[in-house]
């Protein structure tokens, strides 16, 4: 960009200001602490501006029974609240629907971090406020800054309290206008010691060290900065809206590495700060994934999950990288991004790496390059105010089975005693280090890493302990035992981690493979599946094996979700459910359990996102005997599906295509027609008329006999035309009705024969009729047009003097009809089209003999449609007498239901 | 009389159509001469000097305009078209590829006589023997430059002269929108149909009795104008 270049807003923010028209603008009132007066504040202002007219309604005002701010709300508008159950106790939430149907210009909703009562729509207040502003409802609200995500670490070091309810940076930062209600600390702990600030029971205990003046300074420069930061982000943003070149972070890009221990989630916020530091820097966050060592166990993968969620909510990119050497992969994505900052924790690496120069946080550090690297000490663990040891102490297995593990470990090591008790005793000479390493082996084997290396472990002890010279001590006597028992340690030792290494990779391929074969069970069944309800059943059949619970599938019928199918069995979701699942519909996000939308409904919703959008959702029933679901697995699978339910629909839309196509080209094909076919014998009609009309006196009386002849002959041309155009226009339509009597197809084939008997000419009819014929079930209206029509036909393309025959006879299931003429015949290339519409052969023989039978092309068209219409079936044969001559069969089935019927 | 019947040979695929023709331009004082195919017509407008043709555009061995261009190859008298209403584009081609005029099916023998007359006149002489042309109470003469209505000089400008000219010089032809622009404005606005109907409704204001409905500068429809004397 030069100099010269006139300024250019930057685009991201035109669209950010884009998504908020038509949106209701947020106010936050901010403070330091409970206390200062947020609420009286935006009452008192609130009021004003009902005063002034403006429609001004309270939606859920906290007054814990303060004189003073209950005065305020008195005379405004003010929602009830709404009763929610809860463990026997009656809980009164704000009423989000009703905020939503009365539509006030201006809501007022006090405490913006509260946390819903379970059942609600949304977990959390900041939620609601969000569904209220999209729809374009203007809210104010009130917030203390200890509430914010990113400084919830901070807060714990300040004040030694973990504040559970949270906001996202983003529910603040979105706010259109902040006010800070800001008092000195020492007028507040004034106003506290004088019983004016309500707080809740559980904060009581706390009040004396959260009300400390240190924290409350501390607090107070806090919600200070973060409005003064706001200030300037607005700033910012206007200045980027109208292309004014500000001093934002210029190419800083922060990379913030976690992993699976407990860490995770304090290096995420870690990483939001510094961003803010840098003038809101674009941040990712990264995880690394090993393929050769994946998480051992769910918990670790669990808490990654969490942390890269908090990350989008604080609003960082969020990555995972693969790799097993991990500062390689991070290092090669930082130079990829120029990161400039990378964050990392400082882990208690194992000493062993430390030793070996294998510790991560070195290696990052030499592999650096131009990036500052930032640690972040493991201070404050996630698991809030809780027991942390647990959380950050390895793994969480399923306790009994890993005391089994352990258990059987020392029992194997016992029967090895057992054993070698023995051979000791009656062997002789045998080299009973064996027998405990088999011992190890096979806890290795059986019960993975830990227990082999609790066996190897016992295994050494009482192999020293009873054993070894001398015995009942753990004194070795001889020093060649000395070496045997080392080298017996370094083989246990690495028998146990080996096998116990192999039995997990083992256990972790299988649970691959398994994912595996069920997705490929999916996309077999799915990609099987043809319609939109084969499709929709299969995938909540596997997605119900893949989830080991119920799973239904639900798909926008007439514009409302309805459910399309469901596995196992038929389910029935309860209207909170049905809620869930719209929500997941409308917004595209997962509701239900686990998500920040309706919790409390038994069920996850997923939407079905395929190529073109959503295709619909999937619920599978959250079941807390079902922990083991793949998240992963379902997920692909769920992709599947809805990639297999747009093929569907576009399979259907290609058969509508396919049939829409038809009837165009039928069109086509009549306006071409009519263009030429009505046209024809029209101008035939007016041109001999009007011959006829201005030189009557001098035309001679056979000519204009002739011209009469033509009138007439033309006049039932257009009539048999438009006759067929109107059969055709039946077929077509599917307006066809046939009725089914039964009839005597002789009498039948009479009828079409005198009626086309006029226009024989010079030409012969015969026909070949049995005695007896059995009545066949058909619409004999119908059947007698078809055979009119084809007879024209013969009669069109044969010449003078030849003969057509008209047969019937029967077989065992049907009765035949068979009509031959001495004509040309039919190539044999044209003989699989003759039945098709408009088309016809050049030259009929009689043209211009006075006895114009070209019809449009439609007369065996139409025949086809009638017979097959009664169930018959019709087709052709060329040539039949040598060269010449076609035959058409008409094959009408005898009815199965005849012997019933007439008995 | 029977010396000089002008032979007119009708081609077209319909025997209907000859049927009745055959009659009518017989009975009309023409020798009606009859080809089926396009192949047959060339071969009777080469060997058979007949005086004017009919062609019907829809023939079932070959295009009926691949049968006027090869007709003008050799072929320099009057060329008639029958041609269905909805094929606009087809009779604009055709005028442009030399046929004299066309009708629409289904069509009144009469007005196929008319066109036929006015076609063999131009052929007969120069375009237009006569320099006076009137119209109603229009006179045009065409060697003076001077156009009158009721006896009084009626003031067209250079262009709205050259417009009217043209058409007087048809004859009674058809002439489309592509022939009248590129000889009054020249082929880089044959496609500014617009000039035209400014043009075209100057003309009438000043020399029909009824702009609005027209009775001597008349519209065809997709094609182009035409003018027609009394």
């Amino acid at each position: 960009m030069t100099a010269d270049d006139p300024p250019r807003p930057d685009p991201d923010a035109l669209l950010a200001e884009a998504t908020r028209q038509g949106r209701g603008r947020l106010k936050v009132y901010l403070g330091m602490a409970p206390g200062v007066g947020k609420t009286y504040q935006m009452l008192t202002t609130g009021r004003r501006l009902a005063a002034e007219g403006l429609d001004v309604v309270v939606g859920v005002v906290e007054t814990h029974g303060r004189k003073d701010t209950e005065a305020l709300v008195e005379g405004v508008d003010v929602l009830p609240r709404r009763a929610v159950e809860y463990r026997g106790q009656s809980l009164m939430e704000f009423d989000l629907d009703a905020a939503l149907a009365r539509r006030p210009q201006l809501l007022l909703v006090d405490e913006y971090a509260h946390s819903n009562a379970p059942g609600s729509r949304h977990p959390k207040r900041w939620q609601d406020v969000e569904e209220l502003l999209s729809a374009g409802i203007d809210v104010w609200t009130t917030l203390n800054v200890q509430h914010l995500e990113s400084l919830v670490d901070v807060v714990w070091k300040i004040t030694g309290v973990r504040v559970k309810e949270t906001v996202p940076d983003s529910a603040l930062s979105d706010a259109d206008e902040i006010e800070l209600v800001d008092i000195t600390p020492q007028e507040l702990r004034v106003r506290l010691a004088a019983g004016k600030v309500y707080l809740p029971e559980t904060a009581r205990l706390a009040t004396d060290n959260f009300f400390k003046l240190e924290n409350l300074t501390a607090l107070r420069e806090i919600a200070l900065r973060r409005a003064a930061k706001t200030v300037d982000d607005q700033l910012v943003g206007a200045m980027r809206r109208q292309g004014i070149d500000g001093p934002w972070a210029a190419g800083e890009r922060i990379l913030v590495l976690i992993a699976g221990d407990g860490m995770a989630n304090s290096l995420v916020r870690a990483g939001r700060r510094l961003a803010d530091l840098m003038m809101d820097a674009p941040w990712t966050v990264a995880h690394v994934e090993r393929p050769n060592s994946p998480h051992r166990d769910r918990s670790a993968g669990r808490r990654v999950a969490e942390a890269l969620k908090l990350a989008e909510q604080l609003g960082a990119a969020t990555v995972v990288l693969t790799g097993d050497d991990v500062p390689q992969a991070v290092i090669a994505f930082a130079r990829r991004n120029n990161v400039t900052q990378i964050v990392i924790g400082k882990t208690r690496d194992s000493r062993m790496r430390v030793v070996l120069g294998r510790s991560l946080a070195q290696a990052i550090l030499r592999a650096s390059g131009d990036a500052a690297v930032h640690f972040v000490s493991a201070g404050a663990p996630d698991g809030g105010a809780g027991p942390a040891g647990p959380a950050l102490s390895g793994p969480r297995r399923r306790p009994l089975r890993s005391a089994i593990g352990y258990l059987a470990a020392i029992g194997l090591v016992g029967i090895a005693n057992g054993i070698a008790w023995v051979l000791d005793r009656y062997g002789g000479g045998a080299d009973l280090a064996m027998i405990f390493l088999v011992s190890v082996l096979v806890s290795g084997l059986a019960f993975g890493l830990r227990p082999a290396l609790l066996a190897s472990a016992l295994a050494v002890v009482t192999y020293n302990f009873f054993f070894l010279e001398p015995r009942f001590s753990l004194q070795i006597g001889h020093a060649a035992d000395i070496f045997t028992f080392v080298v017996f340690v370094a083989v246990a030792a690495v028998t146990g981690w080996l096998t116990g290494r192999v039995r997990d990779q083992a256990l972790v391929s299988a649970n691959r493979a398994s994912a595996f074969s069920a997705l490929l069970a999916a996309s077999r069944r799915l990609s099987a599946a043809s319609t939109q309800d084969a499709a929709a059943q299969a995938l909540a059949e596997q997605a119900s094996a893949a989830a080991s619970s119920s799973a239904v599938v639900l798909l926008p019928r007439d514009g409302e979700l309805a459910a399309a199918a469901s596995a196992p069995g038929a389910v029935s979701l309860s209207l909170g459910a049905m809620a869930a699942a719209r929500w997941a519909w409308e917004r595209g996000e997962a509701a239900g359990t686990g998500t920040g939308t309706l919790p409390e409904v038994g069920w996850i919703f997923r939407p079905l996102v395929g190529l073109r959008g959503r295709a619909g959702v999937a619920g599978v029933e959250a079941d807390a005997g079902a922990a083991d679901v793949d998240e992963r697995l379902v997920a692909a699978m769920l992709d599947q599906g809805a990639v297999a339910l747009e093929r569907a629909e576009l399979a259907d839309a290609t058969v509508e295509n396919e049939a829409l196509r038809r009837s165009d080209r039928l069109r086509a094909a009549l306006f071409n027609s009519i263009s030429h076919d009505l046209r024809t014998p029209l101008s035939t009609v007016l041109g001999a008329a009007t011959t006829l009309i201005d030189y009557d006196a001098s035309l001679k009386p056979g000519v204009r006999l002739d011209l009469l002849v033509s009138i007439r002959e033309e006049a039932e041309r257009l009539n048999r035309y438009v006759g067929d155009l109107l059969d055709m226009t039946r077929l077509e339509g599917g307006a066809l009705k046939t009725r089914a009597e039964w009839t005597d197809v002789r009498d039948v084939l009479a009828a079409a024969m005198k009626r086309v008997e006029r226009r024989l000419g010079e030409r012969v009819m015969k026909r070949d009729f049995p005695g007896e014929l059995t009545l066949v079930q058909l619409d004999p209206s119908l059947l007698e047009q078809a055979v009119v029509n084809i007879l024209e036909n013969a009669v069109a393309y044969s010449p003078d003097g030849t003969q057509v025959e008209v047969a019937v006879y029967e077989d065992r299931s049907n009765v035949v009809i068979s009509i031959e003429d001495e004509g040309p015949g039919i190539p044999q290339a044209e003989i699989e089209r003759i039945f098709e519409k408009f088309r016809r052969l050049e030259e009929p023989t009689d043209r211009g003999r006075g006895n114009p039978s070209k019809g449009a092309g439609l007369g065996l068209s139409i025949a086809k449609g009638f017979i097959e219409a009664m169930g018959g079936r019709i087709a052709a044969a060329s040539p039949i007498h040598g060269a010449v001559g076609t035959r058409i069969l008409i094959s009408l089935p005898k009815a199965v239901a005849t012997h019933r019927l007439l008995l | 009389m029977s010396d000089h019947r002008p032979q007119i040979l009708v081609i077209d695929d319909e025997p209907q159509i000859h049927r009745f023709l055959a009659p009518a331009l017989d009975a009309a004082g023409y020798e009606p001469l009859r080809a089926e195919t396009g192949q047959a017509g060339l071969a009777a407008i080469a060997s058979q000097a007949c005086d004017a043709v009919i062609l019907d555009l829809g023939l079932p061995d070959m295009d009926g305009k691949q049968v006027l261009t090869r007709a003008r190859a050799f072929y320099s008298g009057p060329i008639l078209i029958l041609s269905a209403r909805d094929m606009e584009m087809e009779k604009i081609k055709a005028l442009d590829l030399g046929a004299n005029d066309y009708v629409e099916k289904p069509f009144r023998v009469g007005e196929l006589l008319a066109r036929l007359r006015a076609a063999l006149r131009q052929r007969s002489g120069p375009v237009v023997a006569a320099t006076v042309v009137t119209a109603g109470s229009v006179e045009i003469d065409l060697v003076r430059r001077l156009v009158t209505r009721d006896g009084a000089p009626v003031r067209l400008s250079p262009r709205e002269y050259a417009l009217l000219a043209r058409l007087v010089e048809g004859g009674g032809r058809v002439l489309t929108h592509q022939q009248l622009l590129s000889a009054v404005w020249g082929p880089a606005h044959a496609d500014d149909i617009q000039y035209l109907r400014v043009f075209m409704g100057h003309l009438r204001q000043k020399l029909e009795a009824e702009p609005s409905s027209p009775r001597h500068l008349v519209t065809e429809s997709g094609v182009g104008y035409r003018f027609v004397a009394d």
